[in-house]
C-alpha cells in the first residue's frame, strides 16, 4: 500500500512529462515487466514509456526526489536479472528512443539513441562500408543501451575490443536527474568508462557516440576440427603466440556440435571433440591468405583432423552456422537454457573446460560448451526445465561452481553478461571487503539515495555473509609494502603526500601544500610476463621506456608510444588516453592504505565497476597506483601523439564526490582538488 | 506425456471448447508445455509488429506467451487484464518463424482469448458461425442483398438496415466501401453449374478447387483465375463444393463449430477420394489454406478424426506453391512497370511459402520484379483486426505502404484476401498509383493467351 501511494503522489507530474497514455500501472503491464531473459522475478510499481530523450532527465529528477527506485530497460534480454526491479519502483522503458542520429564516416563516429538494436546499426553502417565492432550473439535483438549497460563483447572483440573500447562519449542522466556528457579523453578521471558496464546503477545513457570502423578489404573464414579439446586450445595459444590476431577465434565442443548438426552441411570426421572457427581480416587478400596458411600449419601441428577454408560468402555463412546454430539447437532440447559466462586467462582454458565438464556431470546436467577461445571466455549452455525446482537448484549450484573454478584459475565471474542479481553473491568470492566497499563508495557517490537500479552488482548483506574468498592478492614486493606502510602511517597522522615518480608531472611549487613527497621510483620491478597470455604485470614506478626495453629482449612490446615517465604516472595523468585499450588490471593503495585489486589478466571482465578507469586521469588524487597489468603484443608500439600531461583539469561535481569518498581528508596530491 | 499437468486457464468443463493439444514444431504438446518452451530470449521482439510499433512488452509475442503462462500456472487469475495483450495480437506468426523452438504464439494467444469471459459469445460471432454452418442459403441471400444495394449506390443503407450485423460480418460495413466490385453471383453458383468441374465423367483428377470465403463471396475473379490456372498447368480437376474452412469460427473462439466445419470438408474430401484416389486440394486464400493444413490440431485426442484430418491436411496446397515454375510460360510483364510481392502472413509464417511464388514471378516478370522491403511485415489486415484494432492496424499498414512506395511498384501481389482488402484500402488513401492484386489473377492474366 505504501508503495502504491508513493507512486500516486508523483503520477500527475510524470504524466505531464511523458503523456497520460504513457504511464502504466495496470496489472498486465506490471506483470510483463517483472521478468527478463534470466531467472529472477520482481514486479515494478509503474512503467513509463518514453517518446523523447528530453523526457528522461525530468522524470528521473522527480523519481529521485520522491525516493522511488527506477531502472532503464529496453529489449529485456539480460541474462543475469539486471533489469528486474528488486525494490519495486519504476521501469523506464526506453525502447522507442531508437534513432540513429548521425553516421559520420569522416571522423568514424556514430551517434545513436539507446534503443537502437545492435544489428540495425550494423545494417545501416554496412551501407557506408563501416561496422561497429561489438557483436554480441544477441545482436539481433539487444540494443546499444543494453550493450553499454553490460559492457557487451562478442566474437570480434578479440581483435577490436569490447564495448568500452568502442565508445568515445556518452550522454548520461545521473540518478539525480542531471544531464552530463562524458568522454574517455576528457581531462581528469574517466567517468565515461565507469558508466559502461554499470548496469544502470550509476546513471542512464541517453546518447552514445560510438567508434565505427571501415570494413576490412578482405575477410576469410576457416574451420578446423580436433580430436581433443586440449589440442584445439593448444592451437589457439599457438595462433595468438605467432602474433596473429584473428577477428574471431571461436570454439565449440562435441555436444554443442551434435546439437547444431542437423543444420550443418559439413560433416566433421568421426571422433571430433572440438572445432575452432577462425576468421581473419586485413587490408588485402594476400596478407590474410598468408596468415591463414600459417594458421593451417599451426592446426596441422596440433593434430587437427580437418581444415576447411570458406571459398565464398555462402560457405562462410555455412561455417558460421555451426557456431551460431548451437544455442538455438540447445534451446529446442529443453524449455530453458542458462548461458553461463565465465572468463579465465586463455592458457588456463583446458583446465577450465575440464573442471566445467566435471561440474556439469556431477550435477547430472546437460550442457553444450561454447567459448570465445581467443579471449578465454566460456559459455556453457546448460539446458533445463525451470518448472523442475530440483533441476533449477542443480543448475544454480553448477553455475556457481563454474564461476568459482574460473576465479581459482585467475579469471572472472563475468565476461560480458554482467552481474545483475544472479551473480551478486559471487562478487564476494572474487573481491575482498575493501574492494567491495570501494565499489559501494562509487555507487554512493553517484547515487546517495540508492535509487538507480538498487541491489544490483554489489552484494547485499546476505550475500556478503556467504563469504568464501577464492582469489588472493599476489604478494607485493618489499618496496610496495614499504610504501603502503608509509601511507598508513601518514594517514594516521593526517600527513599529506605528493606522489612522485620520475617527476615529469610533478608540480613545481610544492612547498605551498604542506605535504611530503611520496616516491614511487622504488616500485620498479616487472612482476610477471605471461608469454602465452600476452600480459605483463609491472610495478607502477617503472619507467615506460625501461619496460618497453625490457620487453623487447623477449620479442614483446606494448601498444604505447615511448612516453617519458612511469607506468603509474602515464595512467594517472592519462598522458595517452588510448592506454585504456591495453590496461587490464591495477593494484591501488587508497589514502588510508587499503589495497584494491582491480581488473586482472583477462581481456574481458565485467565483474563490478570498471573502476580502474577512474584512476586514469585521477592525477594521483584518488589513490596510489602500485602495479599495472598490460596487454602485450609482438608488434612495435605506435608513435601516437602525447597530450600535455599538465593540461588543466577542472574537477566537476562527480569528480569531487569520488574524491570525497576515497580520500575525504585530501591527503593525496592535495593540489589537484585545492582550488 | 507431460510431467506438469497444470491448467488454471480454464475450468475442466470447458475442455471441449479448447484444443486438447497443440501440434508444435517439437511434436504434440499440452498447452502448458508449449508455452513453457518460451525461454524469454526476446528474439520475437525483432519481428513482432505490435511490439515494434508500441515498444511495449505487454503487446509483444514474448509478453503474450508469458501472460498465458502465468494464467495457466494460476499465478495471476485476472484474465481480464490480459485483454489488451491478447486482443492486439495480429496472429501473424512472425514470432514463431524466428523462434528457435517455434513456440506457436498465435495458437496460444487464441487459447488465451477463448478463456476470457464471453469471448466468441458476441452476437456477431454467434451469427456468423451459425449462418455459415447451418443457414448458408440465408447468409448468401443477405449478402447478395447488401451487395445489390451497394451496386445501386445505396451501400450505406445496407449498413443501416443491419444486414452485415445480422450475418455476423459487421466489418463488412466499412470494408465493402473499398471494394470495386460486389459480386451477385458467388463462386459456388458459378462452379456449381460448370460441367467441366464436376466429378461426373472423370477417371482421375490431379486437383480439387476449394473456394475460400474471400474468393467465394467477395473476390470471385480470384477463384475464376485460380481454376483457370489449375486447368492450364495441372490438368483435370473438380470443384469441391466446400464449406467455409472454419477459420472464422476458430478465430472467434468457437472451436467446436470449427470442428464441425472441418468435418464437413473432410467428408467431402473423402467422397472425392473414394472416386479418384490421390489429388491435391488447392485453395487461393493463404489464411484459409494455412488453417486447413492444421486441421489435425483441432482433433488432437480424437482417435477417429485426428488421422482423417491429418490425411486431409496433407492433401491441401496453396495456389502460391503449386504452379510449376519450370513449365510456366507467358507473355512478358509490361516493361517498366514494377511488380512486387507481399508475403501474406499465413503463407510465409503459416505455411513456409516463400521461394515458390518468387520463382514463378522472376520467370514471368523478369527484371520488373522487385523485392518488397520487409515483405513479411503484416499488412495489418489480419481478418477482422483492422476493424477491432483500427489505430494499431493503421500504423502497421502505414509501414507497409511506405515500403510499397519505396519500390515504386504499380502492382503488389498478395496471396490472401484479407491482405487484398487491407492493402488496397491503404493504397487508395496513401499511394494510389499502386494496386494490390491476387497472385492468381496476375499470373492468369500473363499466361492466358499462350495456352
Amino acid at each position: 500500500m505504501f508503495k502504491y501511494h508513493r507512486f500516486e503522489k508523483v503520477r500527475k507530474e510524470l504524466e505531464n512529462i511523458v503523456g497520460t497514455g504513457n504511464v502504466f500501472t495496470d496489472t498486465a503491464e506490471l506483470l510483463m515487466y517483472s521478468y527478463d531473459a534470466g531467472m529472477a522475478r520482481a514486479k515494478p510499481e509503474a512503467v513509463l514509456l518514453f517518446t523523447s530523450i528530453d523526457q528522461v532527465a525530468p522524470a528521473v529528477k522527480i523519481l529521485y526526489s520522491a525516493g522511488i527506485p527506477f531502472l532503464p530497460r529496453i529489449a529485456g534480454t539480460n541474462l543475469s536479472g539486471g533489469t528486474i526491479p528488486l525494490k519495486g519502483g519504476v521501469i523506464l522503458n526506453l525502447t522507442l528512443l531508437n534513432k540513429i542520429r548521425q553516421i559520420d564516416t569522416v571522423n568514424g563516429i556514430a551517434l545513436v539513441e539507446p534503443g537502437v538494436v545492435n544489428l540495425r546499426l550494423q545494417t545501416e553502417l554496412d551501407k557506408f562500408g563501416f561496422f561497429y565492432a561489438p557483436d554480441p550473439s544477441s545482436q539481433k535483438v539487444s540494443t546499444i543501451g543494453g550493450n553499454i549497460g553490460e559492457n557487451a563483447g562478442g566474437p570480434q572483440c578479440l581483435k577490436y575490443g569490447v564495448t568500452s573500447d568502442n565508445v568515445t562519449r556518452l550522454e548520461v542522466v545521473t540518478p539525480e536527474g542531471e544531464v552530463k556528457i562524458w568522454s574517455f579523453d576528457d581531462p581528469g578521471p574517466d567517468l565515461m568508462s565507469l558508466i559502461i558496464g554499470s548496469e544502470g546503477t550509476l546513471g542512464i545513457v541517453t546518447r552514445a557516440w560510438l567508434k565505427i570502423l571501415k570494413k576490412p578489404e578482405s575477410v576469410k573464414t576457416a574451420v578446423a576440427a580436433f580430436s581433443s579439446v586440449e589440442s584445439a586450445i593448444d592451437a589457439v595459444a599457438r595462433i595468438v603466440g605467432a602474433g596473429i590476431v584473428p577477428r574471431a577465434l571461436e570454439a565449440m565442443d562435441k555436444i554443442s556440435l551434435n546439437a547444431a548438426k542437423k543444420n550443418l552441411k559439413t560433416d566433421y570426421p568421426p571422433g571430433t571433440e572440438a572445432i575452432l572457427l577462425i576468421e581473419l581480416d586485413g587490408e588485402s587478400d594476400k596478407v590474410v591468405s598468408k596468415e591463414l596458411r600459417a594458421i593451417m600449419d599451426i592446426c596441422a601441428t596440433c593434430l587437427s583432423t580437418y581444415f576447411k577454408i570458406a571459398e565464398d560468402p555462402a560457405e562462410r555463412e555455412a561455417l558460421w552456422a555451426a557456431r551460431k546454430g548451437a544455442y538455438p539447437a540447445m534451446a529446442r532440447l529443453d524449455p530453458n537454457v542458462m548461458v553461463e559466462d565465465g572468463v579465465v586467462p586463455r592458457p588456463r582454458l583446458p583446465e577450465a573446460l575440464k573442471e566445467t565438464r566435471a561440474i556439469i556431470s556431477k550435477y547430472k546436467l546437460n550442457a553444450g560448451l561454447l567459448f570465445h577461445a581467443g579471449d578465454g571466455n566460456l559459455h556453457p549452455n546448460i539446458i533445463f526445465d525451470e518448472r523442475d525446482m530440483q533441476e533449477v537448484k542443480r543448475v544454480r549450484k553448477a553455475g556457481y561452481e563454474i564461476l568459482k573454478s574460473c576465479i581459482r584459475l585467475g579469471g572472472s565471474i563475468s565476461g560480458e553478461h554482467g552481474i545483475g542479481v544472479e551473480k551478486r553473491v559471487a562478487m564476494s568470492w572474487m573481491f575482498d571487503a575493501p574492494t567491495l566497499d570501494f565499489f559501494g563508495a562509487i555507487k554512493t557517490a553517484f547515487d546517495p539515495k540508492d535509487l538507480a537500479n538498487p541491489d544490483k552488482i554489489l552484494p547485499v548483506a546476505a550475500d556478503r555473509r556467504a563469504k568464501e574468498r577464492l582469489f588472493e592478492h599476489d604478494l607485493f614486493s618489499e618496496a610496495v609494502n614499504a610504501l603502503i606502510a608509509e601511507l598508513r602511517l601518514r594517514a594516521v597522522g593526517g600527513i599529506k603526500s605528493l606522489i612522485r615518480g620520475t617527476g615529469t608531472k610533478f608540480p613545481k611549487n610544492t612547498a605551498v601544500f604542506n605535504a611530503k613527497p611520496l616516491d614511487t621510483r622504488a616500485l620498479n620491478k616487472v612482476l610477471d610476463l605471461d608469454r602465452e597470455n600476452f600480459t605483463v604485470r609491472a610495478e607502477a614506478g617503472m619507467p615506460i621506456r625501461e619496460l618497453k626495453k625490457w620487453l623487447k629482449k623477449d620479442g614483446f612490446d606494448i601498444s604505447m608510444p615511448d612516453l617519458e615517465g612511469t607506468l603509474g604516472g602515464a595512467a594517472a595523468s592519462k598522458a595517452w588516453p588510448p592506454m585504456r585499450d591495453i590496461l587490464l588490471g591495477m593494484d591501488v593503495a587508497l589514502a588510508d592504505g587499503k589495497i584494491l585489486s582491480l581488473g586482472g589478466k583477462t581481456v574481458k571482465n565485467v565483474a563490478g565497476y570498471d573502476a580502474m578507469k577512474i584512476f586514469c586521469g585521477s592525477m594521483g588524487a584518488y589513490g596510489v597506483i602500485l602495479t599495472v597489468t598490460l596487454k602485450t603484443t609482438l608488434k612495435a608500439g605506435p608513435p601516437g601523439e602525447v597530450k600535455d600531461p599538465k593540461a588543466p583539469f577542472k574537477p566537476e561535481d562527480h569528480h569531487r564526490r569520488l574524491k570525497k569518498a576515497l580520500d575525504p581528508e585530501n591527503l593525496l596530491n592535495p593540489w589537484v582538488y585545492e582550488s | 506425456m507431460t510431467k506438469y499437468d497444470i491448467n488454471e486457464l480454464y475450468d475442466h468443463t470447458q475442455e471441449p471448447f479448447h484444443l486438447k493439444h497443440l501440434l508444435t514444431d517439437l511434436g504434440e504438446r499440452t498447452i502448458y508445455d508449449a508455452v513453457a518452451q518460451c525461454n524469454r530470449c526476446g528474439y520475437c521482439e525483432t519481428v513482432c509488429p505490435t511490439y515494434m510499433m508500441t515498444g511495449r512488452e505487454t503487446i509483444s509475442a514474448r509478453g503474450r506467451n508469458q501472460f498465458l503462462r502465468l494464467l495457466i500456472e494460476g499465478r495471476t487469475r485476472d484474465i481480464g487484464s490480459a485483454e489488451e495483450s491478447f486482443s492486439t495480437c495480429l496472429l501473424c506468426g512472425a514470432c514463431t518463424s524466428v523462434c528457435y523452438a517455434k513456440v506457436p504464439t498465435a495458437d496460444l494467444v487464441l487459447e488465451g482469448r477463448r478463456s476470457g469471459a464471453g469471448y466468441g459469445q458476441s452476437f456477431a460471432a454467434r451469427m456468423a458461425v451459425d449462418m455459415l454452418l447451418n443457414k448458408r442459403p440465408f447468409f448468401e441471400l443477405a449478402l447478395k442483398a447488401g451487395f445489390l444495394l451497394k451496386r445501386i449506390g445505396l451501400s450505406a443503407l445496407a449498413g443501416k438496415l443491419g444486414l452485415y450485423d445480422f450475418i455476423g460480418m459487421p466489418a463488412l460495413k466499412t470494408a465493402q466501401s473499398s471494394l470495386d466490385r460486389a459480386p451477385l453471383k458467388f463462386l459456388r453458383d458459378i462452379f456449381g453449374k460448370d460441367a467441366s468441374l464436376k466429378p461426373e465423367g472423370k477417371k482421375e483428377i490431379s486437383w480439387a478447387y476449394f473456394a475460400p470465403c474471400g474468393p467465394n463471396y467477395v473476390f470471385t475473379e480470384v477463384g475464376l483465375s485460380t481454376v483457370a490456372l489449375l486447368k492450364r498447368f495441372l490438368g483435370e480437376g473438380v470443384f469441391t463444393d466446400n464449406f467455409c474452412c472454419g477459420l472464422i469460427a476458430y478465430n472467434y473462439g468457437r472451436v467446436t463449430e470449427a470442428r464441425e466445419f472441418a468435418k464437413k470438408n473432410i467428408l467431402r474430401f473423402e467422397e472425392l477420394k473414394t472416386l479418384f484416389g490421390d489429388f491435391t486440394v488447392v485453395g487461393d486464400c493463404s489464411s484459409c489454406v494455412a488453417f486447413m493444413k492444421t486441421y489435425e490440431q483441432l482433433f488432437t485426442g480424437d482417435e477417429e478424426w485426428q488421422p482423417r484430418a491429418k490425411t486431409f491436411a496433407e492433401a491441401v496446397k496453396d495456389i502460391l506453391e503449386v504452379l510449376p515454375a519450370e513449365r510456366i510460360k507467358g507473355r512478358s510483364h509490361d516493361a517498366g512497370e514494377t511488380v512486387t510481392y507481399h508475403d501474406s502472413c499465413r503463407a510465409c509464417h503459416g505455411q513456409g511459402i516463400r521461394s515458390e511464388p518468387r520463382e514463378v514471378l522472376k520467370k514471368l516478370a523478369g527484371k520488373s520484379f522487385t523485392e518488397l522491403p520487409e515483405s513479411e511485415w503484416c499488412c495489418g489486415g489480419a481478418g477482422a483486426y483492422a476493424f477491432t484494432q483500427p489505430a494499431l492496424s493503421e500504423r502497421i499498414s502505414d509501414r507497409k505502404m511506405r515500403n510499397i512506395a519505396s519500390t515504386q511498384a504499380k502492382t503488389v501481389l498478395v496471396g490472401a484476401t484479407s491482405c487484398l482488402l487491407q492493402i488496397n484500402a491503404g493504397l487508395k488513401e496513401k499511394y494510389p498509383s499502386a494496386k494490390a492484386v491476387h497472385y492468381s489473377v496476375y499470373i492468369d492474366d500473363l499466361t492466358k493467351q499462350l495456352t
